[in-house]
C-alpha cells in the first residue's frame, strides 16, 4: 500500500476516538491468567451475513492500523466486494519479503462458517500480538491474506434466503434448456422462510415410511415391502408451467471446479463452467494469488465433515512426489490431534472426485502447501467415548437414527425442526411439508462454533508457522593457499515446508531459489558439502555462473545445507540467499 | 521492382514480389475471386488489415458490421467481423460460421484467407442467391487476426519465428524473463541456426540432403559431430543459446482440450490470455454457432481424419525441433537431490501413498480424445470437400493439436470443427482436382501408420523451395562466434514454412472462400413439417406434429450431445400440462436429430375449448427457433 502521508494522522485519530468510545478495554480491572481484556470484542457464536463480516473486518482494522489493510480484491457477479484482509507487521519486512499463509472461506455458498474461523483469526492474532509470545513471533514472520468470503453472493443468498440452493455462485445458468435463466427453483410455499422436504401419504405405493420411534423421521422400507410416503423433494412448484418442479434454480455450477489444475469441460466435471477462471470470483481470487509469489501455504475453508483434505483431487492425477507427501502428511497428521472428529485425507480417495478444484490448482499450479478443511463432524454431537457407546444400544434414544432430533430436542429446544404441516400443492395435491432448517446438519450448533473456529485456526497458524524460512548459519573462511580461499556457508531452513515443493519444480511455477555471491573474488568452484563433519566428496555445482547459483527445486524443510565456494580475491564477500517462498537472507564472509 | 519471395530475408513491409519465374503447376479448383478491392498480393500488416476490414464493412455496412472482442497487451483491438442480414432473428441467436485464424501470430496466411472470405461473401451478396440466402438467414462471424501483437513480430526489423503473443514469461524459470533472445549475429535480418562441429554434438550431415542434420543411430553405427543451435549469444551466461526469448504464449496452445500443461509456450494456463479469453467469451456467447473453421498450423482437413477418428499425425520441421531441443536442458539447470543431510527427518519417510480413506473418488470418466465414430463420417465428407475446392493435398508443417482452438470446438464446445494451414506443397492435379477426389483424404505419409524418417519433411520442403524457386533456406556459412568460436549460420528462413510466398495467395482464396459459404450450407436445418389436430368431440383433441432436419449436419454432433454441450431439441405444446389427457408430456427433448431429412412425430391428448389456439414451440440451438399457431377444431 501507497504511504499516504494524511494517514498516520487519521489513523491516531480514529483510534483515539476508539479509544474513548470504547469502555470496555478500560474499565474493567486487569484479571490476570489468560483472560485478557479485549481490545475489540467480536461475536463468535452466531452468523455474519456479508456486510457484517466486512464491518467486523473495518473494526479490527480501525483497532490495529499499523498492521491491519483491507481492500478489495474485486466483484462478485452479484456486485458484491471480495475483501481482503491483510496482516502484515511493516516493522518485519514487506510483505514480499516473507512467507504468506492464505486463507478463505466460503466458495460454496452454504458452507459459511469458515467465513467466522478467518474473523476468529484476525481477530485471535492481533488481540494476542505482544502477549503471547507464539503469536507475536507468527505475526513477525508471516504474512496472511485473509478473504472471509469468496462467494459473497451465496452467502447472503444462504443466509437471507431459505437456503436452498445455495452452494452455487449465482452466475445464472439455464440448467433445463429451455432457453430460459433460473426460472424455477424452489419456492417457499408456507412462507416460514425455509425451503422443508415435501412428503405425500401414498397408502401402500411409496417407498418410504414414519419411522416407528419417532414419526417425525422418514426412512426407506426394506426392499420388496411397500411404505405409505413417498417424497417429492424441496418445497416448490412449476414456476415455468412446463409442467417440472425446480428443475432449474439459482445458478447451476461449482465455484470450486473453476480453477485452472485437471479442469475438465462439463461433462466430465459438473460445475466446471466453460472455462477456468470464467467466474469473477475465481478471477478476482487467482489474479491476486498469481500476483503473490510469496504466499507459500493455502487454507480454503468448506463444511462438512471433518476432514483435513489435500490433493490431488482425481486418483488420474497420481499421487504428489514423495517428497511432498513427506511433508503434508506432516502436517496433516499434526491437525489429526489438533482437530477431534477430522481426519486427514485425499480429496479423491477420501472424499470425492473433484477436477479443476482450488486447492489442486494452488498445490500444482502456484506451488503453494494446500489444505482444505471441511468444518465440522456430525460426530462431535455425541462426542464423549461413553455417550459414543451408548449410541450402539438399540433403545437408547441417542441412538444412530434418533440422535439428531435427540440432540435438537434437549440442547436446541427444537429450534432446527421444523413440523410436517399439510399443504395443499398445485401439482401434487395433499402433501406435507418439514424437515430441518437450513442451519443444521453442515453447520456447527451455535453455541459450539467458537471452538471450531479456535482449533481450524489453530491448525492453519501450525501451517503458517511451519512455512519455510531460510536462514544463514555457520560460516567459514580458510585460506588454501596463495589469494586462494575455501568458504562455507551453513544454510538452513528449520521449518517442515520446502521452499519450493517438488510438484513445483516439475511444473515451473516457482522461480527458483538463487544464491548469490558479491565481492572481489573470482570462483573458482563451488559445491554442496555432503557432510561437513566427515571427510568426503564434494558435489560440484555445475553451471556457468556460480556467482548466481539456481537451486530450482529449492532448499526442503528442517534441512541445513552447506555451500562451498573456492574463490580467488580478499575482502569482505556477500553471500545472499534469495527465495520468493522462503525470504531472502544474507550474510559476510571476510577473507582475512 | 521485383524481388525475390523473401529476397530481403523477411517479410517486408511493402508488397511483397512477385515470383515471376515460379513455374505454376498449381491449378486453381475454383474460379477466381472478382471485384476484388483488398490487394492480395502481399500479407497486411496490423493496421492494412484494419483498414481494409474497415473499408469492407463501410461499403457494406447493411450486411456487416466490425466489433472488437478484446484488446491484446500491444493494445491492438482483435476484430470480428460479423456478415449477417440484420432483419429477423438476432444475430447471436443464429445458426453461425466462426472463422477465426492468425491464432499462431507468424500464420499470416490465415489472415488473408478470411479476409479475402470476408470480402468475397460481401460482394456476392447481391448477385449469388446461396450466399444471400446464408448471410440473410444465418451469420458469419470471422475473427481474421486473433494475435495481432503475435503477426506484428513477422513484419519487425529481424525475423524471429515468434509465433506467441507478448506476455513474458520465463521460459526456462531461472528468475529471469525474456533475457536470452536469438541474435541476428551475420546481419541477414533472419533468426536461423547454427551448427556447430562438436565431438559430442548427436547429429550427422543427413545423407538425404547435406544441408540437413539428422540424429545419429548408434546401433546403425551411425556418430554424431554436430551441435544444433538457434542463432545467436548465450546473453545470461547459463550455457544455454537463446532459450529465453521475447514472449510468449502461442494462442493455440492455451485452449482447454488436451491442454499442454506447464509446457513453456502455453501460458501459465488455460485460456490465460487476453487473446484467448476474448475468443472464448466470445463464442460461448454464440450458442448458434454450429462450425468452426479455424486456418493455422494444425490440420484436420488436408489429411482426413483416419477410421477410429484420430488426426494424422504432425509433419514436423526437424531442424526446428533440432535447435529447441538444445534449450530444453536449461528448465533441468539447479535441481538438486532432495536427499541431503539434515537435522530433521520429516514424516515416516514417504509412504508416498494417500492418506486412507473411505471416498468414492476412484476412477472416473476420462474425456473424449478422438472424434466420435458418428461424427466421423461428417468430418470425412467435409475434409474431402475442401481438398476438392482447394486442391490442396500436402500441408508444408503441421504440429500436433494439443490446446488448439478448434480442439476445443470439437470436443467442448460440441460443433464440427476444424483447421487447416490453408495452402500447400502438394497440390492436386488439374484432372483429379475437378472431382476425381471426392472421397479421398486417406492417410499419408507422416501418418499415424508409417514411422517416416525425420528429416523427410525437411527434405521435402527443400525439393518444394527448389520447384517454385523460392529462396527459402539460408546456406550453411562459416561465422566467427563470440562464445563458440567457428560456427555455421544457415537453415530454414523464419516464416517460410508457415506461409506460403505471398504471390501464391491469390490462388488460394477462392477455394477457402467456397470452403467456408460450404460449411455454412451444412446446418441442421430444423422445422415443423407438418401438424394435425383432431376433434374427438367432448372437448377432446388429439394434435400430432412431426419435426424435420432438412439440412446434413444433426442438430448436434454426439460429442455435443455427450459433452452436454448442445442444448436438445425441445418441442413444448402450450397448454397447461393437466390439460394433457395422455401421449407426449408437454415438453420434449430430442438429444440430437440426424439431417437429411430426418424425422420425428409428436403426439398429445389434451383436453381444450374449441376453437382455442395453441402454441407449438420448436427449439433448436443451432438451427433457429420457430412456432405456430394451431387451433382446436
Amino acid at each position: 500500500m501507497t504511504t499516504n502521508p494524511v494517514r498516520p494522522v487519521l489513523a491516531a485519530l480514529l483510534l483515539s476516538v476508539l479509544v474513548a468510545t470504547s469502555v470496555s478495554a478500560q474499565d474493567r480491572p486487569g484479571i490476570q491468567g489468560s483472560d485478557p481484556p479485549h481490545k475489540v470484542r467480536l461475536d463468535f457464536n452466531r452468523w455474519h451475513d456479508t456486510a457484517e463480516l466486512y464491518e467486523d473486518l473495518r473494526t479490527l482494522e480501525r483497532a490495529y492500523p499499523k498492521f491491519l489493510s483491507m481492500r478489495s480484491l474485486g466483484k462478485s457477479h452479484g456486485g458484491r466486494d471480495l475483501m481482503l484482509m491483510t496482516i502484515n507487521n511493516p516493522d518485519t519486512g514487506s510483505e514480499m519479503s516473507k512467507a504468506a499463509m492464505y486463507i478463505e472461506a466460503n466458495v460454496h455458498g452454504n458452507e459459511i462458517q469458515g467465513s467466522e474461523v478467518t474473523i476468529y483469526t484476525v481477530w485471535y492474532l492481533m488481540e494476542n500480538y505482544g502477549r503471547i509470545e507464539q503469536i507475536t513471533k507468527l505475526v513477525d514472520e508471516r504474512v496472511f491474506y485473509i478473504v472471509p468470503t469468496v462467494n459473497p453472493d451465496g452467502r447472503d443468498y444462504f443466509l437471507h434466503g431459505t437456503g436452498a440452493g445455495s452452494r452455487t455462485g449465482h452466475v445464472p445458468v439455464d440448467d433445463d434448456n429451455d432457453g430460459l435463466f433460473d426460472e424455477d427453483g424452489p419456492d417457499d410455499l408456507n412462507s416460514n422462510n425455509n425451503i422443508e422436504q415435501i412428503r405425500k401419504y401414498v397408502p401402500g405405493e411409496g417407498n418410504y415410511r414414519l419411522n416407528a420411534a419417532d414419526p417425525r423421521l422418514m426412512e426407506p422400507v426394506p426392499p420388496g415391502e411397500f411404505g405409505d410416503w413417498i417424497l417429492l423433494g424441496s418445497e416448490g412448484i412449476d414456476n415455468d408451467g412446463d409442467g417440472r418442479v425446480n428443475e432449474d434454480g439459482p445458478g447451476g455450477y461449482d465455484g470450486n471446479r473453476n480453477w485452472a489444475s485437471d479442469w475438465q469441460p462439463e461433462y466430465i466435471q459438473g460445475g466446471a463452467m466453460d472455462y477456468p477462471f470464467q467466474l469473477p470470483e475465481a478471477k478476482a481470487v487467482n489474479d491476486f494469488l498469481m500476483s503473490h509469489p510469496n504466499i507459500a501455504g493455502v487454507q480454503s475453508y468448506h463444511n462438512s465433515g471433518g476432514m483435513i483434505l489435500r490433493g490431488p483431487g482425481a486418483e488420474w492425477q497420481g499421487d504428489y512426489p514423495a517428497a511432498d507427501n513427506r511433508v503434508y502428511d506432516q502436517l496433516g497428521e499434526h491437525g489429526q490431534r489438533l482437530l477431534p472428529y477430522y481426519d486427514y485425507l485425499v480429496i479423491w480417495s477420501g472424499l470425492y472426485t473433484v477436477h479443476g478444484g482450488f486447492i489442486d490448482w494452488t498445490n500444482d499450479g502456484l506451488g503453494m502447501i494446500s489444505f482444505s478443511n471441511e468444518l465440522w463432524n456430525g460426530g462431535q454431537y455425541f462426542n464423549s467415548p461413553a455417550l459414543k457407546e451408548q449410541q450402539q444400544d438399540p433403545d437408547s434414544p441417542i441412538r444412530p437414527d434418533l440422535s439428531g432430533l435427540f440432540f435438537d430436542d434437549y440442547l436446541e429446544f427444537g429450534d432446527q425442526f421444523v413440523d410436517w404441516t399439510p399443504f395443499e400443492h398445485p401439482q401434487y395435491g395433499l402433501v406435507e411439508l418439514g424437515g430441518w432448517k437450513k442451519t443444521r446438519g453442515r453447520i456447527p450448533p451455535r453455541f459450539m462454533q467458537e471452538e471450531l473456529a479456535h482449533r481450524n485456526m489453530a491448525f492453519t497458524l501450525f501451517q503458517a508457522g511451519e512455512m519455510p524460512m531460510m536462514a544463514l548459519g555457520e560460516t567459514m573462511a580458510e585460506r588454501v593457499g596463495g589469494d586462494v580461499w575455501r568458504v562455507w556457508v551453513d544454510i538452513t531452513n528449520d521449518r517442515i515446508a520446502p521452499t519450493i515443493t517438488a510438484r513445483a519444480a516439475e511444473n515451473h511455477v516457482v522461480p527458483p531459489d538463487l544464491l548469490h555471491l558479491e565481492g572481489a573474488a573470482e570462483v573458482i568452484s563451488a559445491g554442496w558439502v555432503r557432510n561437513k563433519h566427515a571427510p568426503g566428496a564434494t558435489d560440484m555445482i555445475d553451471q556457468a555462473d556460480l556467482e548466481r547459483i539456481i537451486i530450482r527445486n529449492g532448499h526442503p524443510g528442517r534441512t541445513t545445507r552447506t555451500i562451498e565456494y573456492i574463490v580467488r580475491g580478499s575482502g569482505a564477500l556477500d553471500l545472499r540467499y534469495e527465495s520468493v517462498k522462503g525470504g531472502t537472507v544474507q550474510t559476510r564472509i571476510n577473507l582475512r | 521492382m521485383r524481388k525475390r519471395w523473401q529476397g530481403e530475408g523477411r517479410i517486408s513491409r511493402t508488397s511483397i514480389g512477385v515470383v515471376a519465374c515460379a513455374l505454376m503447376v498449381l491449378v486453381l479448383t475454383a474460379e477466381p475471386l472478382r471485384a476484388q478491392t483488398v490487394d492480395y498480393t502481399k500479407y497486411h500488416t496490423y493496421d492494412e488489415l484494419t483498414s481494409a476490414l474497415q473499408g469492407l464493412v463501410r461499403s457494406h455496412s447493411n450486411i456487416a458490421t466490425l466489433v472488437s472482442i478484446g484488446e491484446t497487451r500491444g493494445g491492438r483491438s482483435i476484430w470480428a467481423v460479423e456478415i449477417a442480414n440484420r432483419a429477423g432473428v438476432p444475430v447471436d441467436e443464429r445458426p453461425a460460421l466462426l472463422m477465426a485464424a492468425n491464432l499462431e501470430g507468424d500464420h499470416l496466411i490465415g489472415s488473408e484467407l478470411a479476409l479475402a472470405t470476408v470480402e468475397w461473401l460481401l460482394t456476392e451478396y447481391g448477385s449469388n442467391d446461396e450466399v444471400r440466402r446464408r448471410i440473410d438467414e444465418q451469420a458469419f462471424f470471422v475473427v481474421p487476426r486473433v494475435n495481432p501483437d503475435g503477426a506484428e513480430a513477422v513484419f519487425g526489423p529481424v525475423a524471429t519465428w515468434q509465433r506467441g503473443n507478448l506476455t513474458p514469461y520465463d521460459d526456462d524459470n531461472d528468475g529471469r524473463v525474456d533475457e536470452d533472445p536469438p541474435e541476428d549475429l551475420n546481419g541477414d535480418g533472419l533468426i536461423t541456426f547454427m551448427r556447430v562441429r562438436d565431438p559430442s554434438g548427436p547429429y550427422m550431415t543427413d545423407p538425404a540432403d547435406a544441408r540437413l542434420l539428422k540424429r545419429a543411430d548408434a546401433s546403425k553405427g551411425e556418430s554424431g559431430g554436430w551441435a544444433l543451435y538457434w542463432e545467436g549469444r548465450d546473453n545470461d551466461g547459463d550455457g544455454f543459446y537463446n532459450e529465453d526469448g521475447v514472449g510468449g504464449v502461442d494462442l493455440n496452445r492455451n485452449f482447454q482440450h488436451e491442454y499442454p500443461y506447464y509446457a513453456k509456450d502455453a501460458g501459465r494456463h488455460m485460456v490465460s490470455e487476453a487473446e484467448s479469453i476474448a475468443l472464448m467469451e466470445y463464442v460461448i456467447r454464440r450458442r448458434g454457432v454450429a462450425a468452426i473453421l479455424t486456418f493455422g498450423a494444425s490440420d484436420n482437413l488436408i489429411s482426413s481424419p483416419g477410421g477410429r477418428g484420430e488426426l494424422a499425425a504432425a509433419a514436423a520441421l526437424s531442424l526446428f525441433d533440432q535447435a529447441e531441443a538444445s534449450t530444453s536442458g536449461a528448465r533441468a539447470v539447479g535441481v538438486m537431490s532432495t536427499a541431503t543431510a539434515g537435522f530433521g527427518r520429516g514424516g515416516r519417510g514417504g509412504r508416498g501413498g494417500a492418506p486412507a480413506g473411505g471416498g468414492r473418488g476412484g476412477g472416473g470418466q476420462q474425456p473424449a480424445t478422438m472424434i466420435d465414430t458418428t461424427d466421423l463420417e461428417y468430418f470425412r465428407t467435409i475434409a474431402a470437400k475442401y481438398q476438392e475446392l482447394t486442391g490442396i493435398r500436402r500441408a508444408a508443417v503441421t504440429r500436433a493439436p494439443r490446446g488448439a482452438f478448434f480442439e476445443y470446438g470439437y470436443y467442448q464446445f460440441g460443433v464440427p470443427s476444424f483447421s487447416t494451414p490453408g495452402w500447400g506443397i502438394e497440390m492436386a492435379a488439374a484432372d483429379t482436382a475437378q472431382g476425381g477426389q471426392a472421397g479421398g483424404g486417406g492417410q499419408r505419409g507422416g501418418g499415424a501408420g508409417g514411422s517416416p524418417v525425420a528429416t523427410d519433411n525437411d527434405k521435402r520442403l527443400l525439393d518444394w523451395f527448389e520447384s517454385e524457386n523460392i529462396d527459402g533456406f539460408v546456406d550453411w556459412t562459416p561465422f566467427d562466434h563470440p562464445q563458440l568460436g567457428e560456427v555455421e549460420i544457415g537453415g530454414f528462413k523464419p516464416y517460410v514454412t508457415s506461409n506460403p510466398p505471398a504471390a501464391q495467395i491469390d490462388e488460394l482464396l477462392a477455394g477457402h472462400a467456397q470452403f467456408a459459404l460450404y460449411l455454412s450450407s451444412l446446418f441442421p436445418r430444423v422445422r415443423i413439417a407438418s401438424t394435425t389436430v383432431t376433434d374427438h368431440g367432448g372437448g377432446v383433441f388429439r394434435i400430432e406434429a412431426e419435426i424435420e432436419n432438412t439440412g446434413y449436419l444433426p442438430t448436434a454432433a454426439a460429442q455435443g450431445v455427450r459433452a452436454g454441450a448442445v442444448q436438445p431439441v425441445m418441442v413444448q405444446l402450450g397448454v397447461d400440462p393437466e390439460a394433457i389427457i395422455t401421449g407426449d408430456v408437454k415438453t420434449n427433448f430430442i438429444s440430437a436429430l440426424a439431417g437429411s431429412g430426418t424425422r420425428r412425430s409428436f403426439q398429445w391428448v389434451i383436453r381444450g375449448q374449441p376453437g382455442a389456439r395453441i402454441e407449438l414451440k420448436l427449439r433448436s440451438q443451432k438451427s433457429g427457433s420457430e412456432s405456430m399457431m394451431l387451433t382446436l377444431r
